[in-house]
């Protein structure tokens, strides 16, 4: 008979007590997915950059391990690290570009889009509005992107959300209305129709 | 997200709420394949800590070294439980069982504090 798989606390412990490389392999396996595609949305597609983070994040969790206190689920504490790697790496590229030119870029490129009809089939205009929604997600600030990447594609509360971005719960509502309200501008056209 | 009551959005806000759910499902519904990622971050790891081909015999010896330290330290005590043990013993009448009990007694206690010792880290 099969034996059950080990929960996440088990694995940990194991990792933290002997060094167990193959626990924390199987704790990498259950999280990939989601730390890489939380990544991804957070670097706006950018998939080489998202990996390159996400290696980051589990190196960072492999390394702090016996600090994780298990007051939080694992995946919101591998969220917030990652999300740290992001705002980090985000921060040291402005600073070596002197301004988010992809941000304005992106900002163009909606602009002209802005008034395009959305039409066809369910199935087209569900597409067309994913990447409208990708392109306008570009136009964000890094903080307002990662308040709505935690909350909606991550399914976290608010509070959980201010643990992992480490701000207050109001700080998150705030990144949350003012990304709606980018948001709103930006797809315009699909409140329209 | 979860904690957000659904009268408190506004009705004009609702098509933007619906897409940002829509697309949160999308998300936790997908499945990205591992494809070498695990792979490469355990190779990435550091190597682990290999701990020296003598550590375990020195280990023992500090063992046996402690135990003669505290005989000697406190020789009284020693003593005192060496005549006790003894009273004991000589007081039971001794057989051949008996004497093969204790001897796997003590063999045991011997392997036990070896295997303890010697254990794998």
């Amino acid at each position: 008979m099969a034996e059950p798989p080990l929960s996440d606390a088990e694995l940990i412990a194991r990792v933290v007590v002997r060094d167990d490389r193959h626990a924390f392999s199987e704790l990498v396996r259950r999280y990939q997915s989601a730390v890489r595609t939380t990544l991804r949305r957070l670097t706006s597609g950018n998939h080489a950059l998202a990996d390159d983070l996400a290696q980051e994040t589990f190196m960072l969790a492999y390394r702090n391990l016996a600090s994780f206190r298990q007051e939080a689920k694992f995946s919101t504490w591998l969220y917030r690290i990652a999300t740290n790697a992001y705002l980090a790496d985000a921060r040291k590229r402005k600073e070596e570009l002197l301004g988010d030119r992809d941000g304005q870029l992106a900002d163009d490129e909606g602009a002209d889009r802005e008034d395009d009809a959305p039409g066809g089939s369910d199935l087209e205009r569900s597409a067309s509005l994913s990447m409208d929604m990708a392109r306008a997600m570009a136009v964000l600030s890094d903080a307002e992107r990662a308040a709505i990447v935690q909350c909606y594609h991550n399914d976290l509360s608010h509070e959980e959300a201010a643990q992992v971005l480490n701000c207050p719960v109001g700080t998150v509502k705030t990144h949350i209305l003012r990304a709606k309200q980018k948001l709103k501008s930006r797809l315009a056209a699909w409140a329209r129709d | 997200m979860n904690d957000q009551p659904r009268s408190a959005i506004n009705a004009e806000d609702d098509w933007l709420e619906a897409a940002l759910r829509a697309e949160g499902e999308a998300h936790r519904d997908s499945y990205l394949d591992d494809g070498g990622f695990t792979a490469r971050i355990m190779s990435a790891l550091p190597a682990p800590v290999a701990l020296p081909a003598w550590r375990r015999p020195v280990l023992l010896v500090l063992w046996a070294l402690a135990g003669l330290g505290l005989a000697f330290a406190l020789p009284s005590v020693v003593l005192d439980v060496t005549y006790d043990v003894m009273r004991l013993v000589l007081g039971q009448s001794v057989s051949f069982s008996g004497i093969g009990a204790a001897l796997v007694a003590i063999a045991v206690a011997t392997w036990a504090a070896a295997a303890f010792v010697l254990r794998d880290d």
